[in-house]
């Protein structure tokens, strides 16, 4: 079926990670003509989300693989319950919904019971939030590709100080609303706080113009704010350390403000069954404006060349297939050596957790969503970025949580992120019925990932390298990235203009019968889902 | 905003290239069959309010935008569709076999009791046809999912094929909905679908960016 695949295009696109994605549905929507390959059976590459069972043969395909090695590594699974029941148990299937008051008999999950339930699993191995005022919640409803994707608001951001978890006040209410700090500390942060929203790029370089060497927590003290105050604003809301640089420090707390009340009391969304919906939904977009989609296609050989009438071409060979372009768009972990100039500089890699919980890490009324910032425990170690997601972002069954850790990597993975995982979950395994403080963390995975999110130059101009996922909180740096690829390959053309809804498109003519409605072969010709 | 429908159903339509399932959506919902059209502009999905049982039903029928060429649709298609066409063309024998492939698909992806339904399209061609009638109501059978052949362009039962897979949703619904009233209880979060006739208490906390 492959083998009508089309072998001419403008744009063609390797990969279907963020960047990538993209960069697809910005090309095809200005009208180029626009193939995307991917060489997995699935989207997203390191952006995908995976189901129960799609993860475990992720693990698999990992650890089998030392080239896959080279991208993800360290990878470590755990259970922390039975296989099976000891005694069957008595309510079998489905859970039904639990009415009435009060918390219902906590489930015993077994690991067979996550298999039988492995569908309603997604879970990210790219975790992200967006700032509910950030370039891609931007870029989303400008393009109006926000009608493929549906987000829920994070209800709290916490913060670990002395040694407990705490939450962060956040809007104006939150702030006056606290018990945790006291009046004049309340005036002091609401008056920093509004002082730095209100900041323009002028001001903001003039009150500043003397803190370019100093740290955030230095400009901190010295505005006369109480330890307490400095670890509110430094490690929850600016999400930095000790050494964060000042400038750094006001610019994250602008953002964090800024989104502020927009869509709930925090400033973030996550996206409905996971990060891994955002790529998608960017291919989807690239689909209805003509793109070709083809999965489970990896490509050999990438060449450019000088055609007769100066223009360059790239051939990539393909199953053996050769298919020719203008511009190649291509992932970085798709790429071949060659194509990138200089190889891009060691960098630190990320460490990353994720564990499946029966409780959340700090009780709530509602279901919470919950981000959390847990600062650095020694000097040598970074802050870790905790994202805890329940069954109402169609992350996981009733009854369970999937938390998110996420770092800059130290030693690895596990030596990483474990002392924080033992401060705020029971590690210990055992009776999962126990009413602990700490929720029982029932599966883990710890695993690190090469941090290929530096910006990379290729050896010619009409081959763009897309990035990988970097550390941080949002897509900030993957929409940047993919604005100025689109630029170099459409310069001048607008990035994403809005799609029209399906109610604005008017045929003109009226019912009149076009070409006969017949087909020789099996297959269509041409590109678009002509039918 | 005033709504002007009691019910809002996400249908998709799903099967092999070149069986005519942007047709069946434009018999539908223009009623129009013009090939020409079809392929030029981006259509995602195609809307149509229709009466039931003195309801207002709107469809929003989605179509799969090519991306079922190289079997490359996304997980994101399914999310939250409340019902599915299964469609294959009677000329076409292997559009038929893979039914079987779609539907693996689907229960791989979509919510476990979304309602589907079959339509063998291009009925209309009986000089070619390659896959007789008894064998789609085998087919059928076989899943207990309804079954109908359809001639977008003589407009043949496309009509009462949506009607019917709508008053199957609709029924399904209702049904639900009678067994959760007496408890009364909404559990924490909001329903993933999408719940006109209760309206989330705050439209903050899950939204739509639209």
């Amino acid at each position: 079926m492959d083998d009508d695949l089309p072998t001419d295009f403008q744009v063609i696109v390797v990969g279907t990670g963020m960047v990538e994605s993209i960069v697809a549905a910005a090309c095809s929507r200005i009208g180029k003509n626009v193939l995307h390959l991917d060489s997995s059976d699935h989207y997203g590459g390191l952006w995908a989300s995976y189901n129960f069972d799609g993860l475990q043969k992720f693990i698999k395909e990992v650890n089998s693989d030392p080239k896959r090695q080279l991208q993800v590594y360290n990878l470590a699974e755990k259970w922390y319950i039975e296989k099976a029941s000891a005694e069957e148990s008595k309510a079998e299937g489905e859970e039904k919904p639990e009415d009435g008051k009060g918390d219902p008999a906590k489930k015993v999950w077994t690991q067979d019971s996550f298999a039988a339930e492995y569908r309603k699993f997604n879970i990210d191995m790219t975790p992200k939030l967006l700032f509910s005022r950030g370039p891609l919640v931007e870029l989303l409803i400008s393009s109006n590709i926000a009608r493929y994707a549906e987000f829920r608001c994070v209800t709290r951001v916490l913060t670990w100080l002395s040694d407990k978890l705490m939450p962060v006040p956040c809007s104006r209410a939150d702030v006056f609303a606290t018990e945790a700090v006291g009046i004049v500390e309340k005036r002091q942060l609401m008056k920093m706080l509004t002082s730095i929203v209100g900041y323009n790029e002028e001001e903001m370089n003039n009150e500043f113009k003397d803190w370019n060497d100093k740290t955030f927590k230095e400009y901190l003290t010295h505005k006369g704010l109480t330890p307490n105050l400095i670890h509110y604003v430094l490690s929850a809301i600016a999400g930095g350390t000790n050494s964060m640089p000042c400038l750094e420090g006001v610019k994250e707390c602008k953002k964090f403000l800024m989104s502020l009340g927009r869509y709930g009391n925090t400033p973030f969304l996550w996206p409905m069954y996971g990060s891994g919906e955002l790529p998608q939904c960017f291919c989807r977009l690239c689909a209805v404006f003509g793109g070709v989609y083809c999965l489970n296609r990896p490509i050999d050989k990438v060449q450019t060349k000088t055609a007769d009438d100066g223009k360059t071409v790239v051939t990539i060979d393909s199953k053996s297939k050769t298919l020719n372009c203008d511009h190649l768009v291509i992932g970085i972990n798709e790429c071949p050596k060659d194509l990138i100039s200089p190889e891009p500089a060691e960098s630190c890699d990320i460490s990353k957790a994720v564990f499946i919980t029966n409780g959340s890490i700090m009780k709530s009324d509602k279901e919470p969503l919950t981000l959390l910032r847990f600062p650095p425990l020694s000097d040598e170690d970074n802050a870790v970025t905790v994202l805890e997601v329940g069954p109402a972002t169609g992350s996981c069954p009733k009854g369970l949580f999937v938390v998110y850790f996420i770092t800059n990597k130290v030693k690895d993975a596990e030596s990483d992120l474990m002392p924080i995982a033992e401060k705020i979950f029971d590690m210990s395994g055992g009776d999962q019925t126990a009413d602990t403080e700490k929720p029982k963390c029932l599966w883990s995975l710890f695993y690190n990932v090469k941090d290929t999110s530096a910006p990379v130059a290729s050896t010619a101009d009409s081959v763009h390298v897309c990035s990988g996922p970097d550390a941080g909180l949002d897509f900030d740096r993957a929409v940047e990235q993919a604005e100025q690829i689109f630029k170099k390959i459409c310069p001048g053309q607008e990035f994403l203009p809005r799609a029209p809804d399906p109610e604005e498109i008017v045929f003109e003519d009226d019912v009149t019968h076009g070409p006969e409605f017949q087909r020789e072969d099996e297959d269509a010709e041409g590109d678009a889902p002509k039918e | 905003m005033a709504k002007t429908y009691d019910y809002l159903f996400k249908l998709l339509l799903i099967g092999d290239s070149g069986v005519g399932k942007t047709s069946i959506l434009f018999r539908f919902s223009e009623d129009a069959f013009n090939i020409s059209f079809i392929s030029t502009i981006g259509i995602d999905f195609k809307i149509r309010t229709i009466d039931l049982d003195g309801k207002k039903v709107k469809l929003q029928i989605w179509d799969t935008a090519g991306q079922e060429r190289f079997r490359t649709i996304t997980t994101a298609y399914y999310r939250g569709s409340m019902g599915i066409m299964l469609v294959y063309d009677v000329t076409n024998e292997k559009s038929f076999e893979n039914i079987k492939n779609w539907i693996r698909n689907i229960e791989e992806n979509a919510s476990a009791d979304v309602e589907k339904m079959i339509l063998g399209n291009k009925c209309d061609l009986e000089a070619k046809r390659q896959v007789s009638k008894e064998r789609g109501e085998q087919l059928a059978v076989e899943y207990q999912i309804k079954f109908i052949e359809t001639s977008a362009k003589d407009s043949l039962n496309v009509e009462s094929a949506f009607y019917t897979l709508a008053r199957d949703i609709k029924a399904k619904m209702e049904k639900k909905q009678e067994a959760s009233n007496p408890a009364g209880a909404r559990t924490g979060g909001h329903q993933l679908r999408n719940e006109p006739q209760r309206k989330p208490t705050s439209w903050l906390s899950r939204c739509s960016l639209l």
